[in-house]
Order: C-alpha cells, then structure tokens, then sequence
C-alpha cells in the first residue's frame, strides 16, 4: 500500500521532474502544433482562427493542467525558439526566387514601404495612448507588425514586455490576415503582389504563411514585406519612440 | 536537407557576427537573410539542399514562435486595466494600417510604378 503511495506520488511530480530536460516542453510543443492543425482542419479552416491560436490556447492549457512552471517551459522550448534565426535566414531563398517580381516592382515597394510601416506602429502607438496606455504597455505595442525575432529584439530595447509583445503580435497577425482579406474586396484588388506585401508587412509571420496559401508570389512578396518592415522598424522605432 | 541547414545555420551565425561586431540594430537572422539573397543573387543558382530546408523552416515557422505566444496567457494579470488600450490599438490600428498599405500600393503601382504586367 505504501509502495502504491509512492508511486502516486512520484507520478504527480512527474512534469517537474521531466522539464529538468527540454524533451518535455519540446514535445508538448509538437503536439499542441499537430492538434492544433488538424482542429483546424476538423473545423474547416477558418480564416479567423488559424491554426496557430488553436495551437497556443491547446499548449497554455495542457502546461497549466500539468502544473507546470511557465518559465520551466520557457527554458526547455528554447530550443526550438533558437531555430528562428535560421528560419528568418530561410526567408531570403523565396525572395531570391521571386526577385524578376521585386525588380519589376521597387519603385512602389521603395515608395510604400516608409509610409506603411511607419503608419502601422503609429496608428497603434495613438489609439493606445489615448486610451491611457502606460509606456511599457506602449513600448510592447509598437513593433506589432514586426516580425517575431526583430521584434524581440526592439521590445528589449524600448523597455516593453515581451510576452505582452508576442501576444499582441499574434493577434495582429491574425487580424492582419482577415483585414487584408476583407479589404482586398472592398479596394477591389487582386493583384497577388500587393496582396502579398500588404500581408507581410502588417501581419509579419502569420500573414506570410497565409501568403503562401495564396500563391509563391504573393508568398515572396510578404517575404519582402515582412523583412523590409523588419529592417525599417528596427532602425526607426527608437528614434521615433523617443520623441 | 541538411547540408541546406548547415548553409542556412552558417548565414544566421554570418549575421549574428556582424549584427555583434558593428552593433547593427537589426537581428542577425534579417542580416542573414539580406546576405542570403545577396549570394543566390551573385551565384544565380540555388541547390536543392538548400531550397527543401528553407521549405521545410519556413513550413513550421508557426511552431517556432508558440512558445513565446504562449507567454501572454501566463503574465496577463500584470496589465490588468490596460485590457481596453492593447484591444483598440491593436484591431483599430491594424485595421487603419491594412487600409492605409493596401490603398497606397495599388495607387503607386497603377501610377505606372509596376511594368511588372
């Protein structure tokens, strides 16, 4: 009988015990990411709950039922989160495919690029400010159109939260992705290009995949948009924020 | 596959390298990325190494950014009342932009920017 109690016992501290190894977190990941898919799929993908929300609630709930530590988690899926930089790498091989569309085309990306970019963490910065926004609250909020890694990186430096960051670059993805549907209609625009680039540049990473579901070349041009953006802000924003 | 990795974790690194040497503020991975273009630009090729294990990254670029995303359900009591500000802003000025970028483009492009078609 005690023996029984030991092993109830021991079974109960299991999540601590195996988060000591990234294996844990890195599993819960992959699966959370898998079942979040095909949830997706189950529910006949739709545009406003891409599979990546699906994806995140599924591993914030299963890491709070299991007890575990968030920053536990955090240490062990830091490991995937090192692949990001790869991944950002990565990017410049579709951009190199479609660089015939991007030469046809600078003239307007060199134009839209400032302007859009700037507007995008402006009209943000505004809104949150005169809704009475702290400044850490507004320093996570600027660099919401920035793509995951760039963006940690300008957070850090404006003295914003990173989780709050990350959140509100989710969901802008996600809004991002619907909008530029919704007004591709109303502008009555089909041209994959600017479809392409208006989604990586507001909707970063998220957008970019929804891209790419598009057709390449308005993959390859939110490629563009998305590292432009990237660029652009990392190298405005502080100057900006400080004014 | 993984010789396209090796390339791909040797650029990031290129960049990191220089993002540390000359304190650029941009991440080493975009610098890495502007560097790769540029190369695949100069070489005019690409291998099928490298193009199966950029398609594969970018292919889970989702599943590489959840454990950050994830955070926000954790530290959500720390903004208690800035709840209204972060929702506005966010889908306000989403919105706002995604007008602004779309209407901007197609006009330029129609201005006789793009020869592209």
């Amino acid at each position: 009988m005690a023996r029984v109690n030991d092993w109830y016992s021991r079974l109960l501290s299991l999540p601590e015990t195996l988060s000591a190894s990234p294996a844990l977190a890195i599993g819960l990941t992959f699966g959370a990411f898998f079942a979040g898919n095909a949830v997706f799929r189950r529910i006949g993908r739709p545009l406003w709950l891409p599979p990546v929300v699906l994806s995140a609630v599924l591993l914030a709930a299963v890491v709070a039922l299991l007890g575990m530590d968030y920053k536990a988690y955090q240490q062990g899926a830091h490991w995937l989160t090192v692949l990001l930089g790869p991944a950002t790498v990565a990017l410049g091989i579709p951009l190199y495919q479609q660089m015939h569309h991007i030469r046809a085309l600078w003239r307007p990306i060199l134009v839209t690029l400032p302007i859009a970019a700037t507007l995008a963490a402006v009209y943000a910065l505004v809104i949150a400010w005169s809704l009475g926004a702290t400044p850490e609250v507004l320093a996570s909020l600027a660099p919401k159109s920035v793509t995951a890694p760039i963006a940690i990186g300008i957070t850090q430096q404006l003295g914003g939260s990173v989780p709050l960051m990350m959140g509100g670059l989710l969901i802008t993805g996600v809004v991002a992705t619907l909008f530029v549907d919704l007004a591709a209609r109303w502008l009555a625009i089909s041209d994959d290009r600017i479809l392409g680039f208006a989604l990586g540049l507001n909707g970063h990473a998220v957008g970019t995949a929804r891209a790419f579901e598009i057709s390449p070349t308005a993959g390859a041009f939110a490629s563009l948009g998305m590292g432009l953006t990237g660029v652009f802000t990392a190298l405005i924003l502080p100057l900006v924020f400080h004014l | 596959m993984l010789r396209g990795f090796l390339v791909l974790v040797l650029f990031f690194l290129l960049g990191e390298a220089l993002q540390k040497v000359f304190l650029i503020p941009v991440s080493g991975g975009v610098l890495g990325m502007m560097l790769m273009t540029l190369t695949l630009m100069f070489k005019g090729g690409i291998s099928d190494d490298l193009a199966s294990a950029s398609q594969g990254l970018i292919s889970v670029l989702v599943l590489l950014i959840m454990p950050g995303v994830v955070g926000v359900f954790f530290t959500a009591d720390q903004f208690a009342g800035q709840w209204l500000a972060v929702a506005a802003a966010l889908l306000g000025g989403t919105f706002l932009s995604v007008l602004s970028t779309l209407w901007l483009m197609s006009r330029v492009v129609r201005l006789g920017g793009g020869k592209g078609e």
